[in-house]
């Protein structure tokens, strides 16, 4: 068992750069912001770290009993799915509200330790997810700088409509998924009932 | 031997699609049957389904002195049970003889009106229940803030969205103690911003602040289904499934954020995914969905930072492109949304549906007394009615062993326009 072992690496952390061709082809589809840094940007899950404080509760993985509680300000991964590529647009400082309202609203207090949940205010805006590239069974799918100039693009246009055009859009899908239940519901009950309803027929021609 | 009635021919119709009224009930479209019949919990009796938690760890962990020092005495494990018992619900489906001789031809007629109104009121008891699991429990579907005559406006969240044309619903003081009786809905605007119902007759005593709820409850504090509200709450008083919230105060709260009636955020919403990480792991929200409505869905998009439904609805004429290389999930922070229009208007919340049961008591299927399960309507001269009733019913419970593997974002602005 031993031997088995030696020589295997396991890698816990998987890290990924970002092609230089995709930051190129983003910086084209959505410009640069007042910083000069690029609007979008693409990132491996595992290199996106975050600010997250508070009070942790540590717990066995077996049994998910609580081991101990740590009061502290980590940086961990900010998406859940680590071992994809994300798509990020660049918000301004001041979405986040004022640096006031931010730690009112985000400071946490936890055996007797103010601890910032979200870490420092943003004072250069913060990158927030737009999309995950994954197949439609959640599988695994490669960045290239065509996908991710594609959703950048399409996530641009989709900004410049009206508010009224986006949330029509919202409304004409809940109007396709009551359609969808119905033609769902006919088909089920349809196949309850032989041909033609049971009536004679012949075959012509 | 007495003659064929037609609701013979009508029962004889329903036994045909019998079988498939589960297929038409349990679709992954709704909330409520998003929620899985667990495989691991039998199906109850009449009796309360028990739920062991654990809701302390064991062991005494420390130092200790070697050198003939005292190693202390240790602790388990401590668990309770939360029980559940299950609701009764039936969905009545009343066809008149007109619709049968609507179209042509008596064996199909019958079939096309059963078909028909099987696949109607399936679809509606579907919504009735899923309108359900939007509340705290205690069957109440909105609150009305004010009325003129028949017509009530009714408070937001829920404003009129919990409510249907037609639907018989009961109205009671705001503290849920006097039923002060029941009246129909003969019109339900659960669009506009006014969110208005109107309804048949008031009851006498109707008061601004009363409540309305469900037909079918009784007596002070009704129970109905465990809707999301009732499981994702961080009040520390109450109980929950029969467990005093005041005992566990931490164990039994979901967190929450609250945004203060101001619109959502990117920040809001990792207020609460980090809030489920911190208590579970940082690892353990990859099952989590953000589950919301259309109104918050829509505010998401206004922050122009997600692949808006537009693109997806062909706007854009790539949205197929989108959908054939991608899953086309709609994410919010990296956590794939489902919205209904059910769902409160003001709240996003996150649930781990893996957590989540339904203890069934009686499947979905044709209420049936011996064999039956078509009934004659009677006239008020004795005689029989130009109509027939049947029934839909079931039984079952909504449970959440574990209420803090989610998180909510309530006082949400609404987008204008809604």
């Amino acid at each position: 068992m031993k031997d088995k072992c030696r020589g295997r690496i396991e890698i816990v952390r998987e890290t990924h750069e970002t092609p230089e061709a995709v930051l190129e082809r983003l910086k084209l589809a959505g410009g640069l912001n007042r910083f000069g840094q690029a609007h979008y940007r693409a990132v491996w899950g595992w290199n996106r770290l975050a600010w997250i404080g508070g009070k942790f509760e540590e717990r066995d993985p077996s049994s998910g009993s609580l081991l101990r509680e740590v009061v502290e300000l980590r940086q961990e991964p900010k998406y859940p799915a680590v071992n994809r590529w994300h798509l990020e647009r660049w918000m301004p400082p001041e979405s986040y509200g004022s640096r006031r309202a931010w730690y009112a609203q985000t400071l946490e207090i936890a055996d007797g330790q103010s601890v910032p949940a979200l870490g420092p205010y943003p004072e250069r805006g913060d990158y927030e997810h737009c999309f995950t590239l994954e197949g439609p069974h959640g599988e695994f799918v490669q960045l290239t700088a065509t996908v991710a100039e594609h959703i950048a693009r399409a996530i641009e246009w989709s900004r410049n409509k009206s508010r009224a055009a986006r949330r029509e859009a919202v409304g004409e899908r809940t109007a396709r998924e009551e359609r969808a239940y119905d033609e769902h519901a006919f088909a089920i009950l349809d196949d309850t009932v032989p041909a033609f309803h049971a009536q004679p027929f012949v075959c012509v021609g | 031997m007495p003659a064929q009635a037609n609701a013979n021919v009508v029962a004889l119709q329903l036994e045909k699609v019998r079988d498939k009224v589960p297929l038409l009930y349990e679709r992954d479209d709704i909330l409520l049957t998003m929620i899985q019949q667990r495989g691991d919990v039998e199906k109850v009796s009449s009796r309360n389904l028990r739920l062991p938690l654990q809701v302390y760890p064991g062991g005494k962990a420390g130092s200790y002195n070697a050198d003939g020092g005292d190693l202390g005495r240790g602790s388990g494990t401590f668990y309770d049970v939360a029980q559940v018992s299950p609701i009764f619900f039936r969905f009545a489906i009343e066809i008149t003889k007109l619709v049968e001789y609507a179209t042509n031809g008596r064996e199909r007629a019958v079939e096309n009106a059963a078909k028909r109104e099987v696949a109607n009121g399936m679809k509606q008891f579907r919504s009735f229940l899923d309108k359900l699991m939007q509340t705290a429990g205690s069957g109440v579907l909105g609150t009305v803030s004010s009325f003129s005559g028949t017509t009530w406006t009714m408070a937001t969240p829920p404003g009129a969205a919990l409510v249907y044309v037609g639907q018989t619903i009961q109205v009671y003081d705001p503290t849920l103690t006097t039923n002060r009786g029941s009246c129909n809905v003969v019109a339900a605007d659960p669009i506009s911003p006014t969110q208005t119902i109107t309804i048949d007759v008031n009851p006498t005593g109707l008061t601004n602040g009363d409540v309305i709820v469900h037909d079918g409850l009784t007596g002070s504090n009704p129970v109905s289904l465990y809707g999301i509200k009732y499981h994702q709450n961080n009040a520390t008083t109450g109980t929950w499934l029969n467990l005093n919230r005041a005992t566990y105060p931490v164990q039994l709260a979901t967190p929450r954020v609250n945004a203060g009636n101001a619109a959502l955020t990117p920040s809001n919403v990792r207020l609460a995914i980090n809030k489920v990480r911190k208590s579970l792991g940082i690892n353990h929200v990859s099952k989590l969905i953000a589950y919301m409505a259309v109104e918050q869905e829509h505010a998401w998009e206004n922050l122009g930072i997600t692949v808006s439904q537009i693109i997806k609805e062909g706007g854009a004429g790539d949205g197929n492109d989108l959908d054939l290389l991608f899953s086309g999930r709609k994410t919010m922070s990296g956590v794939p949304i489902k919205s209904s229009v059910n769902a409160d208007q003001t709240r996003v919340d996150f649930l781990d549906l893996s957590h989540w049961g339904r203890a069934v008591l009686k499947d979905i299927d044709f209420y049936e007394v011996n064999g039956n399960t078509v009934f004659p309507i009677y006239g008020a001269s004795g005689g029989i009615a130009a109509s027939y009733i049947f029934y839909f019913d079931t039984a079952f419970q909504v449970w959440d062993d574990s209420p803090r593997t989610g998180a909510y974002i309530d006082t949400l602005a609404r987008p204008s326009g809604y």
